[in-house]
């Protein structure tokens, strides 16, 4: 079990090494640029569901970027639920 | 509790080797580690297989030869070198040449590599 | 448990370096311990004593300070990345003939010992990058 954390958008090469990676019993938390991946309809998106992980979006971020309203379906999570993955998911990969 | 018992890290490289500052940073992590007797395997992922490009040859950028900082890893016991299958092709990178022995592994393998680990390092 | 954390992310671009201390702030919150906080790369120049930020902007460098000050948090800058990045106790402004120092006293330049030595003794260690 991974948690992994994006900070970087659809378009860089750090989603497409994650989507790469991420398999289903992992976790996804979506934080900066990241947050735009949770948009709904688009394909980054499609691609991230199709792992079968849990995805998660860093609530402030989403806010932050006018996304809130936006996104496609992950659970919002503030920065204490954020910690309470880490402590689920003893090893975590940053992508950025 | 974490006790000082032996944690196991893997270093997971996704830069190439001139463009920006971290892979000599994640290079020095990698032989800091070894020097501290503290055990490190490292995966070379995406752009990161770029640092194994043979023949590199920074002299005149002023910079670190990343190639021969590598080729030196095996003196500090790093002997478990994992590259990214996928990017090394779309790369054509000739693994035979490259500074340092390495396992190719395809991404189903490397995400059962990295669950194995205690501590992910990803520069 | 025992928490450490890598940062890489500059304090003055993008959100990263803010978005650590926060974490860090809910970890302890959450009953946890830190070990020991590393910053390597640009991350380093969150330990700048020289920074000025808005008023009406949030100041990164304020929130690490605040948190060794309240927590006796250990926040350690690299020797390596902070020389390139100026960030310069008052050691190595006279090694190396720099005005200096440049950065806050709370924060610790030292090598990547210190990194290895928070894996060994850590549960967690997480990392903040871009």
């Amino acid at each position: 079990m991974i948690l992994h954390t994006l900070n970087a958008s659809p378009s860089s090469a750090a989603f497409a090494d994650c989507i790469g990676v991420v398999r289903s019993g992992d976790a996804v938390v979506l934080l900066g640029d990241g947050v735009y991946v949770a948009l709904a309809g688009t394909k980054a998106w499609g691609e991230m569901l199709a792992r079968g992980a849990q995805v998660y979006l860093l609530g402030c971020d989403a806010l932050a970027a006018g996304v809130a309203e936006f996104a496609g379906g992950p659970t919002f999570i503030d920065m204490d639920g954020f910690v309470a993955l880490t402590e689920r998911y003893p090893r975590q990969q940053a992508w950025y | 509790m974490a006790h000082s018992g032996k944690k196991t890290i893997l270093l997971v490289l996704r830069h190439s080797p001139y463009g920006s500052s971290l892979a000599k940073a994640s290079v020095d992590v990698a032989l800091a580690t070894a020097a501290f007797s503290q055990a490190i395997d490292l995966l070379f992922l995406g752009d990161g297989v770029l640092q194994l490009i043979p023949d590199q040859d920074s002299r005149a950028l002023g910079m670190k030869n990343v190639g021969r900082q590598l080729a030196s890893l095996p003196l500090y016991d790093i002997n478990h070198v994992y590259v990214d299958a996928e990017a090394v092709m779309r790369y054509s990178v000739d693994l035979s040449q490259a500074p340092v022995d390495t396992r190719a592994l395809d991404k189903e393998q490397i995400h059962r590599l990295m669950v194995g680990y205690d501590h992910l390092l990803g520069l | 448990m025992i928490y450490s954390l890598l940062v890489l992310s500059s304090p003055v671009s993008g959100h990263g370096s803010r978005t650590a201390a926060e974490f860090a702030q809910c970890v302890l919150a959450r009953g946890h311990s830190i070990r020991r906080v590393f910053f390597l790369d640009a991350g380093t120049l969150a330990s700048s004593g020289t920074s000025v930020f808005a008023q009406d902007e949030s100041d990164p460098v304020h929130l690490w300070v605040a948190l060794a000050e309240q927590h006796a948090l250990e926040l350690v800058i690299c020797i390596s990345s902070a020389l390139k990045y100026g960030m310069l106790d008052q050691a190595e402004a006279n090694r190396h003939g720099r005005p200096g120092p440049t950065i806050n006293p709370v924060f610790a330049v030292a090598g990547l010992g210190q990194l290895v030595d928070a894996c060994a003794h850590s549960d967690r260690l997480i990392t903040f990058g871009g």
